[in-house]
């Protein structure tokens, strides 16, 4: 902890229990859970990049049989346009694949913060150390969002990588960047849904998942099905409107699609913040 | 004396179930204390409340002269605890995940924890997860003594520990007790406890029914008496005696328990025709188990 001095019963610092003992992540909870996460982390991350890439590099073909019509019914979905390369991305990749996968993501990874430890007892025994539970969580969200930070570096890596070869040059480099920021956004949101529902009620890891999860395929569906059924309005309340209506491909980052995924994601860690402080942990 | 630990008055319930019922006692610093009591007494509810795990419906929780949960963090950093169902990440090392608790301790000596564990004898680079019952418990012991904490607080400590590495456990607390640290630890066993606690406290249905030190718990240990008449058995004279209770008659065979001095019973049996007679004390166990199971209820709870 790089906060909590050390006990008086400690003896002198310095002697300090470290990589002799295989601890070269003990430094905070920070960086303890990125480690031990570190496996499931890098599969999150390559698997985002390698459909992010595969599905970018199909775009040559795709455009080049000048596409059947879409059905109506995809319309919703970003499919309509396959004919550019910013409307063909915004369909497979941006519009289906990573934006579900970072959703899966966050609600995984969130479902870890609190709930897992909890069901297995580990929490216990953390909260009886000199750790806040404040503190223990907020580190366990930094360490999500420093993966989903990954993960979206990783798709940004692998648009970059086919960007000439899939002649997606039409598309800038900032365009990319906006889009993958969102998505890094899109996942630190589930995973503060996630993080927040576990903080405030206690629930087992596979229920924490499980509704978290169900909430963001709901809000994908609202978002994709809206249009057709003359609510435009509705997507507004979906998370994916924010992630992608404005086009960032195509237009860049848009502060106020930013602002309001960062502040919903505040709100749920500071409201799973606030009741865990409140609440019996379970056991 | 100062206190280690200071409840009034403790009442915790879990919605409509009863945890704990107006828990009121005192731990001195530098005793060890033994918490006794049968399954769902409420020992480690008392032991989550005292680490602001769970919170008290009402009553007062002091921890080294804190209050539980408002000075939380202080407690924590001066408390070892272990759990009763003790869990860690099964993906980590041993010696890694003791490394990293040390961590949030601001650091313990590494030959400390290699020091306990050769003691132990745990395998600090085994995997958590590859580790036997009784294994991943000596980890648990490990972190709770590690940092020499002023006091210790143990929910079932020797749960899954074999006669030996219970004997390393004993030696432990006999070394932390004389250097001046305050056990607390729970167990359902009497005789577990006997031979390091200095005072048993003894819990059931979430009420104290029983604190003394076990020499004295062992002072209130009764006698049980059976007398063989001649004649039919005189029960209501016997029964009208001080100190004679549950007293049952069958045929000429009169037997009961006898919590005074027996003198005014001989003096009695010396007016019959006596054809047997025979006495019984009870050990700390049985002893024990009357508290368990609900018969010696005059709990001496001031102490
Ligand atoms: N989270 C909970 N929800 C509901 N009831 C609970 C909860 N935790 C404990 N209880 C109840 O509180 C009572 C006391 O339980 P506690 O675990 O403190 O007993 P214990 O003395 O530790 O038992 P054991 O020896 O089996 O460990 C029990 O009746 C138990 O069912
Ligand atoms: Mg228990």
């Amino acid at each position: 902890m790089t906060t909590s001095t050390p006990s008086p019963a400690t003896t002198a610092p310095g002697r300090v229990a470290g990589g002799s003992l295989g601890g070269a992540f003990n430094g905070s909870v920070f960086t303890r859970t990125l480690w031990d996460n570190r496996r499931s982390l890098l599969v999150w991350a390559v698997a985002a990049g390698l459909l992010a890439l595969v599905y970018a590099s199909f775009y040559p073909q795709v455009s080049a049989d000048s596409m059947a019509n879409v059905p109506e019914a995809m319309r919703g979905f970003g499919f309509e346009d396959t004919s550019t390369a910013a409307g063909y991305l915004r369909g497979a990749v941006f519009g289906l694949l990573v934006p579900l996968l970072v959703t899966f993501y966050g609600a995984a990874t969130g479902a870890r913060t609190i709930s897992t430890d909890e069901e297995s007892g580990y929490l216990d025994l953390l909260l009886a150390h000199p750790i806040s539970r404040t503190r223990l969580l907020l580190h366990r969200y930094a360490a999500l969002a420093a993966g989903a930070i990954l993960i979206a570096a990783a798709v940004f890596a692998a648009m970059l990588a086919v960007r000439n070869s899939a002649d997606l040059d039409s598309i800038a480099v900032s365009g990319f960047a906006a889009q993958t920021l969102n998505v890094a956004l899109l996942g630190l949101l589930f995973g503060a849904v996630a993080t927040g529902i576990g903080a405030a009620f206690g629930r087992s890891r596979g229920a924490v998942f499980g509704s978290t999860a169900g909430l963001g395929v709901l809000a994908y569906a609202l978002h994709g099905l809206a249009p057709q059924i003359g609510a435009e309005w509705l997507r507004y309340l979906t998370p994916y409107h924010y992630y992608i209506d404005h086009q960032p491909l195509i237009n860049g980052v848009n502060g106020g699609d930013i602002a309001v995924l960062a502040s919903c994601a505040t709100v749920a860690v500071a409201a799973g913040v606030w009741r865990l402080n409140q609440r019996d942990l379970r056991r | 004396m100062a206190a280690a630990i200071e409840l009034i008055d403790l009442t915790k319930m879990y919605g409509a179930r009863r945890g704990l019922a107006g828990l009121s006692m005192t731990v001195r610093v530098g005793e060890v204390f033994g918490f006794l009591g049968p399954n769902g007494a409420g020992k480690t509810t008392t032991i989550r409340l005292l680490l602001d795990l769970i919170r008290p419906t009402s009553g007062t929780v002091r921890v080294l002269g804190r209050a539980a949960r408002r000075d939380a963090i202080e407690v924590h950093r001066r408390v070892g605890y272990l759990p009763g169902d003790f869990a860690v990440d099964g993906r980590q090392r041993a010696g890694e995940c003791l490394a990293f608790l040390a961590a949030l301790r601001g650091g313990v000596p590494a030959d400390r924890i290699r020091e306990l564990a050769d003691r132990f004898d745990l395998d600090l680079r085994a995997r958590i997860k590859s580790l036997s019952k009784g294994n991943r418990q000596k980890v648990g012991l490990v972190q709770a003594f590690m940092h020499d904490p002023e006091l210790l607080i143990l929910d079932e400590p020797t749960s899954g520990l074999d006669p030996l590495v219970q004997q390393t456990f004993l030696d432990l607390v006999g070394e932390a007790k004389r250097a001046g640290r305050t056990v607390f630890m729970s167990s359902h066993i009497m005789s577990e406890v006997e031979a390091v606690a200095d005072r048993v406290a003894i819990v059931r249905d979430g009420r104290l029914v029983a604190l003394d030190t076990v020499a004295d718990l062992r002072d209130r240990s009764f006698l049980r008496v059976a007398i063989g008449f001649a004649g039919p058995a005189p029960a209501a004279e016997f029964a009208a005696l001080p100190g004679v209770t549950d007293l049952a008659v069958d045929g000429s065979t009169m037997s009961f328990r006898l919590d005074s001095s027996p003198d005014s019973v001989v003096k009695a049996a010396a007016r019959h025709t006596v054809t047997s007679l025979r006495t019984e004390t009870q050990d700390l166990e049985d002893l024990f188990h009357t508290f368990y199971t609900g018969g010696g209820d005059t709990a001496a709870a001031d102490r």
